[in-house]
């Protein structure tokens, strides 16, 4: 075991650091400040295509899909430091949707998909949970029939987010409604800009907006299905192993805790330094060891994706820490702060521009997003455990 | 940065376990926990010296055979899981104080007995209820060549077992460290009975002399504070490493008890609310061996690491829980004695006990962080 990073990584922390340094410009954080993720055809297109431009978003893709060739750990230091530094880095698209076709993928799928997602010009919106199908995403009904060369997809999809600024749904369809629910799924790429989809804003507790996005008698062409037909449970439960594992690294924490940290060290409305106080450390000090033990678990679940294993235990055990870790550190910043920690998020008066008041509601999202803490939990005991099914 | 074992560590730890698995059987274990049992193993410590345990970390000029305090932390997780008597641990201690506080006469006198067995040693280096407490709890004052030692030290682990402790002592100016013969005139041990049957002793020095240079660590200066919490880190990390031991055994217990227990008509390891119990035992394990295998490397690579040691005691504290949430998984059938159980339970409490519990633990990192505010 190696808790160094060797020479090669840091060098490569090194270059991120000074391409994050370069380019995340005052303009681009003014934007980013103002409307978010949101806004096209500005600053942080800019800085999209600059990331798409290095080929980092498929750093760690093989040369032959049109990557860089670099190991898991090098995206895991990347996204860690982009995390750090609050700005998008490689999404879902890259770090879950690209190793799915990847893996399973037909060659049509590879020579379509893969090159444009690695010039960050294919954004995915991944369309798997409905209003009747979350946790138990199995029973989902959007449908897809066969008509010609065409799948024709009727239904709606639930927390499509990112729908209003992608390219393409990643969408998990019925193909077969008479099989067995996990053997009649099969997972198709559709543009987002084809006739019959529509997508609806949900505004969630944070502020963020997601969506609902309905789709009627959408038509895409046979060769967008992924793989094998009635395949799809198999290509999905494997893309969010990847997909927990990705979002996961605990550079938000890390930055969260040292502004907090930064935070209490001045003196409040009153004139009071929370940091002053021996127990207000004392609490600092237990999130700061979690957060630091927050950062092995990603360096082991990279450590082991970059030996060919497939951690689904490990980054269980590190999504259920890190999204609880969240909401404790949220908690106990309102905690240490008090009345001005509920001064609102991006109102004049707030400390940190409210950023802990809006943590404390963005908090509850990863503890259910992304496989809910309790199914995790169910993984951990039955798939590192082999305790039995319960029945799900 | 590559957090997976490699393949010498885990020959290493198939080798240990092999040697505990024949040699220290969990009857042993609850031999020693019993109030004025067993004390003696010879069988154990025969193999355990030569497997080449005791002299794994210490050069091989000195008899050792030139591993890493990593290679000792992998023998520690299999010491915990097999419940391996402490009296390893503080002869392993004692003779790390030896090799990284000595001189080469004191070095090359007492650490071939140490790594073959020959000796048995044990430590009063640290404050046992805060081990980053380093004012010597003797005193030291010169006697025509020698040293005359006074004062108490509390909670001496394996006091009976051991020939040797390594001590420290205020001198004029400084500490000093003295490796003490405990037949030495002046010295006495009392027991004192502890849970779990760990073996503490008060030792009282009242004028015990150490006419012998061989027997004084530090040098013209003294001994440095960083030093010597570079020793008392390193003992507090494998400490964690032996609790993460601990808890790997009794998660597999425990996994196993209740995938064979059935009611209702079913295992109860098919309840949810079992499984998420076990599901919160493993990751507070994960978390406990990720940070204290983080401080032994750390300490090893030859920084003091205190705030990696922090990490680890705050998070092997956990340990502690894991074992009691075992208790409630097995109900009355890990309550009763003949299942030992407890045996994990209680050395869980006493090592997350030593030298402080997670509250010292928080407050040294505490006190390693940066609570100045930013210009």
């Amino acid at each position: 075991m190696d808790f160094e990073l060797d020479d090669e990584q840091r060098a490569w922390l090194a270059e991120v650091r000074r391409f994050l340094e370069d380019n995340v410009t005052l303009a681009l954080r003014a934007e980013m400040a103002e409307h978010g993720l949101e806004f096209q055809g500005g600053e942080l297109s800019a800085f999209r295509r600059k990331i798409g431009e290095r080929g980092w978003f498929g750093l760690n893709w093989p040369p032959d899909y049109g990557g860089l060739g670099l190991t898991v750990m090098h995206q895991h230091l990347l996204m860690s430091e982009f995390e750090y530094w609050g700005v998008p880095g490689p999404d879902l698209t890259v770090t879950s949707v690209a190793p799915m076709i990847m893996r399973h993928g037909t060659e049509q799928n590879k020579k379509d998909f893969l090159p444009g997602i690695a010039r960050g010009e294919i954004v995915c919106a991944v369309g798997y949970s409905e209003p009747n199908a979350g946790t138990d995403l199995a029973s989902l009904r959007t449908r897809a029939v066969r008509d010609g060369d065409d799948w024709v997809i009727t239904g709606s999809k639930i927390w499509n987010s990112g729908a209003q600024r992608s390219t393409h749904e990643w969408l998990c369809v019925r193909t077969d409604p008479d099989a067995p629910r996990h053997r009649g799924i099969s997972v198709i790429m559709v543009p987002i800009d084809q006739p019959g989809i529509e997508i609806h804003p949900l505004y969630a507790w944070s502020g963020y907006r997601t969506n609902e996005t309905f789709f009627r008698d959408v038509r895409v062409p046979v060769t967008n299905l992924i793989g094998e037909v009635n395949m799809g449970w198999t290509y999905i439960t494997g893309a969010l192993d990847l997909e927990r594992g990705a979002l996961t690294n605990a550079g938000d924490l890390r930055r969260a805790l040292d502004d907090l940290i930064a935070l209490v060290a001045r003196p409040l409305r009153d004139g009071s330094v929370p940091a002053r106080d021996p127990v207000f450390r004392r609490r600092l000090a237990q999130v700061e060891a979690d957060v630091e033990v927050a950062r092995l678990m990603g360096y082991e679940a990279a450590s082991m994706l970059d030996c060919g294993s497939i951690p689904t235990v490990e980054v269980s055990v590190e999504k259920i820490f890190t999204s609880e870790l969240r909401q404790r550190i949220a908690d106990l910043a309102i905690d240490l702060l008090g009345p001005d920690g509920l001064i609102a998020h991006r109102s004049p008066d707030a400390p940190l521009d409210g950023f802990f008041e809006r943590l404390y509601r963005v908090s509850p999202l990863m503890r259910f997003g992304g496989g809910t803490n309790e199914v995790l939990r169910d993984v951990i005991a039955q798939r590192g455990h082999g305790m039995p099914s319960y029945g799900r | 940065m590559r957090l997976i074992p490699d393949q010498d560590q885990r020959d290493l730890a198939a080798m240990c376990r092999d040697v505990l698995t024949a040699e220290c059987p969990t009857t042993l274990a609850r031999a020693l926990h019993t109030p004025g049992g067993v004390r003696v193993t010879p069988g154990l410590w025969k193999a355990l010296a030569e497997a080449g345990v005791l002299g794994l970390a210490i050069e091989e000029g000195l008899g050792g055979s030139g591993g890493g305090l990593v290679d000792l932390g992998v023998f520690c997780v299999e010491a915990g899981q097999a419940l391996c008597p402490m009296v390893v641990h503080s002869t392993l201690n004692a003779a790390r104080a030896v090799d990284w506080l000595g001189s080469g006469e004191a070095r090359e006198t007492w650490l071939p007995p140490l790594a073959s067995g020959s000796a048995r040693g044990t430590t009063a280096l640290w404050n046992p209820r805060d081990a980053s407490v380093l004012t010597p709890s003797l005193r030291a004052h010169e006697d025509g060549g020698g040293w005359r030692l006074h004062g108490v030290a509390d909670f001496v682990a394996d006091a009976d077992l051991a020939d040797l402790i390594v001590v420290s002592a205020e001198v004029d100016g400084g500490t000093l460290g003295f490796v003490v013969d405990v037949s030495s005139p002046g010295l006495s041990v009392e027991p004192l009975a502890m849970m779990g049957g760990h073996r503490a002793f008060t030792v009282r020095f009242d004028g015990v002399l150490v006419d012998d240079p061989g027997r004084v660590l530090g040098g013209a200066g003294g001994l440095g504070e960083q030093e010597l919490r570079r020793v008392a880190n390193a003992a507090a990390a494998l400490l964690c490493l032996d609790l993460v031991g601990v808890a790997e055994a009794v998660l597999q217990r425990t996994v196993d008890y209740i995938k064979m227990r059935e009611q209702f008509g079913r295992p109860i390891a098919s309840f949810q609310a079992a499984q998420h119990l076990v599901a919160d035992m493993h990751i507070a394990l994960a978390a406990a061996r990720l940070a204290a295998q983080s401080a032994v490397f750390w300490i090893g690579r030859g920084r003091t690491a205190t705030r990696e040691t922090a990490i680890a005691k705050m998070r092997a504290a956990a340990v502690k829980k894991i074992t009691l949430d075992a208790h409630q998984l097995h109900g009355g059938m890990g309550y009763v004695l003949d299942t030992d159980l407890h045996l994990f339970s209680e050395r869980a409490r006493v090592l997350a006990t030593l030298g402080g519990g997670a509250d010292v633990a928080a407050q040294w990192l505490a006190d390693e962080m940066d609570w100045e505010a930013p210009r």
